[in-house]
Order: structure tokens, then sequence, then C-alpha cells
């Protein structure tokens, strides 16, 4: 069943379906806001985001849209307890427009990937969960962070470069 | 990466129960029906005293609107920032504002005309209330038929 169907009998009413897209949907939910929360406040959040959604799900009027929708409900609920390291930046886009394929991409499995996200600043942290952990397409990641797309590709070229710069710190102290 | 969720799906939906029980939704339109309504029905009836109250009567009176308006602004209170009304709840709770606005207007009605003062104030705040109230049904009937046929094209779509 896809996540629309069970959008739209969810907003019809029927709890069978909003149960199984909460059984659907925890664990990335709950994915997204432990890499950018600590481990203390990723339940109480990610619960947070589940009432968000519950009690927006009948206005939403693209079922189809569900997954950015959730994520940006779950962006607005990180937002709000990390107040102040969402700072205002000037984003320097990449020249060419298109995210350029990183050597480290390839290397870097996820659950190296996972334990270096911590040590990233916030808005770059947010669109490499979003985009490589979630696997959300750049314009999702862009409608989330209400950012454009080409603010996103310059995160996430960022975010490499510091997770490289990371990575090899990491090889070179051993 | 061995860790895992505090909570299972069931717990999460638990935890919604206060957003999505029966009770609360019941509980957030009667509050909101009963308290609207009653606050226009006693104003009404002030409206249409055909000679002058006395002051205790009319502080009564008074008191009375305010519970009432207090009771709608807990309602609405519930309805927009508690419990969740999906497009079937939507379309019972519109209903029913319909008849109970109907009902109110249509007693209102004939205490005025008893009194022979009044009818056309309470036939223009009543049917005010019966108009929005209608188009409050149409609309949540509009919503609801357009996600029973976006559900029928998924099912089959995926029966295919």
């Amino acid at each position: 069943m896809t996540d629309e169907l069970l959008v739209v009998r969810a907003q019809l009413g029927e709890r069978d379906a909003l149960a199984e897209l909460v059984g659907r949907w925890r664990l990335p939910v709950w994915t997204y806001v432990r890499r950018m929360l600590d481990a203390e406040r990723a339940d109480d959040v990610a619960q947070e985001v589940w009432l968000a959604v519950v009690r927006g799900l009948p206005r939403l009027r693209e079922p189809d849209r569900f997954t950015p929708w959730l994520f940006t409900i779950a962006r607005r609920s990180v937002a709000d307890r990390l107040r102040g390291e969402y700072a205002d930046r000037s984003e320097q886009l990449v020249s060419d427009g298109t995210t350029v394929a990183d050597p480290v991409e390839a290397m870097v499995d996820r659950a190296v990937l996972v334990g270096a996200l911590a040590a990233l600043p916030v808005p770059e942290r947010e669109v490499l969960v979003l985009f490589h952990l979630e696997d959300l397409s750049l314009a999702d990641c862009a409608q989330i962070c209400g950012v454009p797309v080409g603010t996103v590709k310059s995160r996430l070229n960022r975010a490499r470069r510091m997770l490289r710069e990371h990575l090899e710190r990491g090889v070179g102290d051993e | 990466m061995s860790e895992q969720p505090g909570r299972t799906a069931q717990e999460i939906v638990d935890r919604l129960e206060a957003s999505l029980s029966l009770r609360a939704r019941v509980r957030a339109v009667t509050a909101l029906l009963a308290g609207g309504l009653g606050a226009a029905f006693l104003s009404l009836l002030w409206l249409t005293e055909p000679a002058p109250l006395p002051g205790r009567t009319r502080l009564a009176f008074a008191l009375f609107i305010l519970i009432c308006l207090a009771w709608a602004g807990y309602g609405a209170l519930l309805l927009t920032r508690k419990v969740v009304l999906f497009a079937t709840d939507q379309v019972v709770a519109a209903w029913i504002a319909v008849a109970a606005s109907a009902t109110t207007t249509g007693l209102l009605a004939v205490i005025a005309a008893e009194r022979g003062t009044g009818l056309w104030p309470v036939l223009a705040v009543g049917g005010a209330f019966v108009a929005v109230s209608g188009a409050l049904a149409v609309r949540a009937h509009a919503r609801r038929a357009g996600l029973l046929r976006r559900r029928h094209e998924l099912t089959r779509r995926a029966r295919a």
C-alpha cells in the first residue's frame, strides 16, 4: 500500500491507516531527530512531531507529498530545540549548479557517516541526514529546509568537504 | 547504528489518544455548539423581551451569555489546538451544527412570533447560523467525497 493511500485513508478517519503510517515512518522520523539532537530529547521530540502530524493531517492538501511535509514538521520541531544554531548564514552557491560526484561519498558507509555527523554544523548536518540517511531528493530537501535547491547543493558540498576533513583527521590520528 | 527509538509505534499512537479519542472530539464539538447557540439564544431572548427588564434580570442574562461564550471559546480552543476532526468527523460535526442552528432558530422564531416582537432579528441571526453551518456541511461533504474518490483510485491502481 502506498503512502498516499495510507494518508488518504487516515484523512478519512481510519485509525488503522494512521497506525500503519506511524509504524512505517517511526524510524525515519526518529533517525532524523536523533541525528539532529541528543539521545535524551530524541524520543520526546519525535512524539511531538507525530502530534503535529496528526493535528495537521486533515489540512494536508497533497497526500502524495507526505514525505517532505512530514520532514518539514520534524525540522520545525528540531529547530525549536536548536534555536540559535540555525543562525543566518551567507550561502556560497556552487558555480555550476550541480552536485559534483564526491569520492568520499563512495567510500564512506552509513555507519561512519552517522558517527561523524555530530561534528557538523546544524545546516550542513540536516541536509546530509535528509539526503543521505532519508534518501530524499534535492527538491524535497530544499522544500523541507525552506531554501533554494542551489543552497542545498552548496550545503551538501560543504558538508562532504567537512566530513572528508573530519575523517582524514581521524585517520591521521590513528 | 545500534541505537533504536525508545517508543514503539503502538506507544506513539497511544500517546496521541488525547487528540484522537471520540470522547474528546464529542466534548469539543458539544462545547462549541452549546456555547455558541446558547449565547445566541439568550441574546435574542433578551432582545425580544416586549418590556424593559429589571436590572437584576439584565445582569443575569449578561452573565449567562458570558458563560455560554466561555464554553464556545473552550470548544473552539479544543478544536483548533487539541483534538483532530478528520473528514468524516467534519461531516458529522457540520450536520450537528446545521440541526442545532435550525432547531434553535425555529424555537426562537416561535417565541418571538408569540411575543409579537423581534421576529426579524431572530430570523436574520438564526439564518446566518444556519447558512454558515450549511456552508461548512457542503464543504465537508465535498472534501470527504474527494478523499473517497482518491482512495478508490489508489486502491484500484494498487490491485492492478
